[in-house]
């Protein structure tokens, strides 16, 4: 990845359709074989199980965009090239989109397990409410980069944020939520999976859907930033944006 | 210029100016009576839990916080003294002196928004020590967070209400772990019963005050 910025395109043309197709097909049976498949039945759980393929390959994909952003926007702060705001940005657009949807499918799942008979659907548990803060400070960065004019302030100051909400979110994500009260696996000091936590059948599925989750999340995020990076060559005078310099610090 | 002395310059200045006009101090001030009151004619005689007692202080302190310090680096801009600044002191003295600052101005607003607090809403206080203790290090943690979150919002065209934007989620943490203190000492529990919300308070204050010390000469220098 950090010698495609001398190549036309940002994106190899070549991993890219190899990782498109592996994901059709994985997704594709993920999708099967989570519906279809047997699982182990549980009280409570029951078939509500079968989000676990969804809901948390969300999370690790957050995760790994959120990562991705934190990376590119220390590296443009280093060398102030262009597609590496670019990418910082992508990477966050992505890390919002996924955030949005692990919220969602942990919401309906919380409905049916943790709430069923209450009719309530939030309820604060702490993981859930952090992660809604997460999604807010991405938010945040959004807004901060459509308020500033230069796009060479833009993606500094962008990039200063980006790395400062980096810092405050272990905070969010791992320290307070271990310290209150949760029924979300992963509380206490205890991991939110162990080595007995899950089912031998139900690995077969999870493994590749975490994978396929994250290929998807890089396909996504490869094609925004593409687009960004043509956008820009559009705009630009002289063809495409120049490439990156060596860094000066 | 010597390190010390110039971050002491720039803290001097701040304060000279500050003296003049007492903007920043006033409008700080008069915000957190402002919430203040709001919140006791809101609520009325009766009386409330530690926990909403402790969640309001921190409301206030967090809204004010994030209203009356934002002023500092616009006006450097506006004056059209960054450029001078740049050229005669290094990054982290300009950030050392405007976070010094700020600390009197988050500490002026706690001590008198936790007196006025206290009076309206009559409540004693468990444990003082812990409570002076918890409020402290807040104001540590809220300062570091909001000067380099000032000097980021500085830089935008919006200005004004976009660093309440940026600046509530990061505090969340803060938030949290404060209000679970502030609980704690409101009803009289010992130190220990509180270790860890202070743990995550230094933990907190200590975090973001390292990375705004490193990230402030990406934000100021050109």
């Amino acid at each position: 990845m950090s010698s495609s910025a001398h190549t036309a395109l940002p994106v190899r043309r070549r991993l890219y359709r190899g990782v498109r197709g592996l994901v059709v097909v994985t997704l594709t049976g993920v999708v099967v074989a989570g519906f279809l498949g047997t699982i182990p039945q549980l009280d409570i759980l029951e078939q509500s199980a079968r989000n676990l393929y969804f809901h948390v390959p969300m999370w690790f994909s957050l995760m790994a965009a959120t990562v991705v952003s934190a990376y590119h926007s220390a590296r443009y702060l280093r060398s102030g090239a262009r597609v590496r705001d670019l990418r910082a940005r992508e990477a966050a657009r992505i890390a919002l989109i996924f955030g949005g949807l692990g919220i969602v499918t942990g919401m309906v799942w919380a409905r049916f397990t943790w709430y069923e008979g209450t009719g309530v659907w939030w309820n604060f548990d702490p993981k859930q409410s952090m992660a809604a803060v997460l999604l807010l400070i991405y938010g945040g960065y959004f807004v901060l980069r459509d308020a500033i004019d230069a796009p060479k302030d833009r993606g500094r100051i962008a990039a200063v944020y980006n790395l400062f909400a980096v810092v405050t979110m272990p905070f969010l994500l791992y320290i307070l939520p271990r310290q209150m009260p949760s029924l979300h696996p992963g509380g206490e000091g205890s991991p939110a999976f162990s080595q007995t936590d899950l089912a031998p059948a139900m690995r077969w599925v999870f493994y590749p859907s975490v994978l396929a989750f994250l290929g998807l999340a890089w396909l996504l995020y490869t094609q925004r930033v593409r687009l960004a990076w043509l956008r820009e060559a559009v705009r630009a005078p002289d063809g495409a944006p120049e490439p990156e310099p060596a860094p000066h610090r | 210029m010597d390190w010390l002395a110039g971050a002491w310059a720039i803290f001097r200045k701040d304060l000279r100016i500050e003296l003049r006009s007492r903007y920043a101090a006033n409008t700080l001030l008069l915000f957190a009576l402002g919430a203040l009151l709001l919140i006791a004619f809101a609520i009325g005689p009766q009386p409330v839990s530690a926990r909403v007692r402790a969640a309001l202080l921190w409301i206030v302190l967090l809204f004010a916080a994030s209203i009356g310090l934002g002023r500092s680096f616009v006006a450097e801009y506006e004056g059209k003294t960054a450029l001078l600044l740049r050229l005669h002191t290094r990054a982290s003295m300009v950030f050392a002196g405007k976070l010094l600052f700020n600390l009197g101005l988050v500490g002026l607003l706690t001590v008198v928004a936790t007196g006025v607090f206290l009076l309206l809403l009559g409540s004693s206080v468990g444990s003082p020590g812990l409570f002076v203790g918890t409020l402290a290090l807040g104001a540590v943690g809220l300062t570091g967070v909001t000067t380099l979150l000032s000097a980021l919002v500085a830089r935008a065209s919006g200005g004004g209400p976009l660093l309440p934007v940026l600046l509530l989620p990061l505090l969340v943490p803060l938030l949290v772990s404060g209000v679970g203190a502030t609980r704690k000492a409101l009803i009289g529990q010992r130190w220990m019963a509180a270790q860890d919300e202070l743990l995550t308070l230094v933990g907190f204050a200590g975090a973001t005050l390292s990375a705004a010390v490193l990230l402030f000469d990406y934000v100021w220098d050109e």
